[in-house]
């Protein structure tokens, strides 16, 4: 929800000025344009170049084509790596939800002592950084009892403690939003048991909570780059793996993977952001 | 559900009387020795009662005094140490919340903010599985009962508070419950709309004949609404009454402390007021129970019959409360509050002005603790 707030929104207009001057744009609008300038020049550089039929000697490209972007869309071995990528992160947001949604509710229902834990094992991912847990990862699968390494499964694993913090966070905050103990205790007087309680009243009123959570953890798990190499690499190639290995290729090529998996990315983002417009206005007044 | 309410209660002609109080009946309720303990502090304990079928209780005490936890219990929210809970003849002690034919309305409503106002109401009875058209119309019935027919199609947080409180009052209604359970339902409401409520719930008990148990810390409330009230003070029952026997007979000094403003005395500083030497350890006088006079003119009507010697006094403060005057007289080095009715502004008495104080012995309390 935060992700929806931190989005620019544009500030209400003041009365028109009718002394037809020029004034000079405000500081805000010239620290926007430039923060926005900066952040788009890559993405319209590498657009530019996925749609440049050839852009070597010149200054602007010397031809459009669909062509990069079609020759990509036919390449099976991309079409794998998006399937396996998308297999990935689905399963570990089916684990990260089958997991942390009802430890969530626990928190904040019977045990509200387990919430200042999970704040704290939410850290966890991120005081870590990727390549020190990946190398031991790897020594602890490698070999032994559990040999992971190699296999999808251990990336879907370690993708459940990265989503772990989106998640978690997410849910927590849309369940603390309303008062899920009295609103179980209401449903369960009116004879529901707990578990239709929970399905019927508060998974209902938490849903947009769970969308955005699954949309803001989805495009980053699509994106992820370094665990995915270190611990499966070709042996089970995701996108940003395959994109890793196709840097030799054409750079038109490469852009039009880029900007693909960056459309992907937007519109998931794009949906999860327009889900928390939707969520219901609180109940208290 | 297994409870065997009858399925007319709601269409009963209003004004059916309920059965008379103690008398028992089917959803008469029994609570005998109950008891809980947080950790090492008792909540409540020694909780005995008996009410009778439709009868409306009021359980009245400050707060932190066990009241809400002790409806919560009856409710199979919160378990019990010690006790038994029995509506009718069945014992529901170790009952789980929803299969207790026990409904309850929340301080702040507790309403399914993903549901309509209908959907609220038909919730119940989604769970005892009621076939739609039977559950449209029971649904609109008593949607109509709490005058929000217009409202049934919007969501809880499009209405008010006082709407929300009768959807949630409707929700509870609407499965017929062998006892209806209140958690202090009028507090979160401006005073108005609360005067209105409370009379509204209070017809629709009487109308419905249904046994209820209403909590609240409002002393007013209480004793306008109620069949009985069950005075609570640090996790006891410490009278169960009428509005009147409790009002103007409380049994000891927290009862009389917590009931009006009662000028609480030890036996000897009352003897000159009373003219006799109280046998008991205390003496309550309410404010209205003490007459003033001046220059040998009572205040406020005809003296009562027996009354106690009069004593000088002077008045230290005079306090206006609308229709009432307070005073704080002085008498013997004592300080007694007493009422009179503010008929006119001519009849009031002056901060300094000497009186004579005298007390209507038919009402004097002697309190034994």
């Amino acid at each position: 929800m935060a992700h929806a707030d931190s989005l620019p929104r544009p500030l209400p207009l003041a009365e028109p000025r009718r002394r037809g001057r020029f004034r000079l744009p405000s500081s805000y609008t010239l620290v926007l344009a430039g923060v926005l300038l900066l952040l788009a020049l890559p993405l319209v550089a590498t657009l530019g170049y996925a749609l440049a039929s050839r852009w070597g000697a010149t200054l602007l490209p010397e031809g459009l084509t669909l062509a990069w972007f079609l020759e990509l869309w036919a390449t099976p071995r991309f079409l794998a790596a998006f399937g396996r990528s998308l297999l990935i992160s689905v399963g570990a947001l089916a684990l990260s939800l089958a997991l942390i949604l009802p430890v969530a509710v626990l928190a904040q229902t019977r045990y509200p002592h387990l919430d200042h834990w999970m704040n704290t094992l939410i850290l966890m991912p991120f005081a870590v950084p990727p390549v020190v847990s990946s190398v031991g990862l790897l020594q602890l699968y490698a070999g032994g009892p559990l040999s992971l390494v190699g296999t999808p499964w251990i990336l879907i694993l370690t993708y459940f403690t990265i989503a772990l913090p989106f998640m978690y966070r997410t849910l927590a905050n849309s369940l603390r939003a309303m008062n899920v103990v009295e609103l179980m205790e209401a449903a369960q007087l009116l004879g529901a048991s707990p578990f239709r309680a929970f399905f019927l009243v508060i998974l209902p009123n938490i849903r947009a909570g769970v969308q955005i959570a699954i949309f803001l953890s989805f495009s980053f798990l699509v994106g992820e780059f370094v665990f995915a190499n270190m611990l499966v690499g070709t042996r089970f190639e995701t996108l940003q793996v395959y994109l890793n290995n196709m840097r030799g290729a054409s750079g038109h090529f490469t852009s039009a993977l880029v900007i693909t998996l960056f459309t992907v990315t937007l519109v998931l983002t794009w949906l999860g952001a327009r889900q928390a417009d939707y969520t219901p206005k609180e109940a208290s007044r | 559900m297994s409870h065997a309410a009858p399925n007319s209660a709601l269409t009963s002609a209003p004004g059916s009387a309920p059965a008379s109080p103690a008398t028992g009946g089917e959803n008469a309720l029994h609570l005998s020795g109950l008891a809980k303990c947080f950790d090492t502090t008792p909540v409540f304990q020694e909780i005995e009662a008996d009410i009778a079928h439709g009868e409306f209780i009021t359980l009245l005490g400050p707060s932190g005094c066990g009241k809400s936890t002790l409806l919560r219990a009856i409710a199979g929210l919160t378990l019990l140490d010690q006790g038994r809970i029995r509506v009718g003849g069945d014992d529901i002690t170790y009952l789980p919340p929803q299969r207790r034919g026990v409904g309850m309305v929340f301080q702040h409503y507790a309403l399914f903010p993903n549901m309509t106002v209908a959907g609220n109401v038909a919730f119940g009875l989604r769970m005892q599985r009621v076939e739609a058209g039977e559950r449209a119309r029971r649904v609109e019935e008593v949607v109509r009962l709490v005058e929000l027919t217009d409202q049934a199609h919007k969501f809880p947080q499009q209405l008010s508070g006082g709407q929300r409180q009768r959807v949630a009052l409707a929700r509870a209604l609407v499965v017929e419950p062998r006892v209806l359970l209140m958690d202090e339902p009028l507090s979160a409401l401006d005073a108005r709309i609360r005067r209105h409520l409370r009379d509204q719930i209070r017809e629709i008990q009487r109308s419905l004949g249904l046994t209820t148990l209403f909590v609240t810390h409002d002393q007013e409330e209480a004793l306008l609404i109620s069949d009985r009230v069950f005075l609570m003070h640090q996790g006891r029952i410490l009278q169960q009454a009428s509005a009147e026997t409790l009002y103007s007979r409380p049994v000891d000094k927290a009862a009389a402390g917590f009931m009006g403003h009662y000028n609480l005395l030890e036996a000897p500083q009352a003897e000159p007021l009373l003219g006799y030497r109280s046998g008991a350890a205390r003496v309550a006088l309410r404010p209205e129970a003490l007459y003033l006079s001046v220059e040998g003119r009572t205040l406020g009507g005809d003296p009562p019959p027996h009354m106690g010697p009069a004593r000088p006094g002077v008045v230290r403060r005079q306090r206006l409360l609308g229709n009432i005057v307070r005073y704080e007289i002085e008498v013997d080095s004592l300080s007694l509050s007493v009422d009179t009715l503010n008929r006119s502004v001519r009849t009031q008495l002056a901060e300094g002005t000497r009186v004579a104080v005298q007390a209507d012995l038919d009402e004097v309390q002697e309190l034994c603790a």
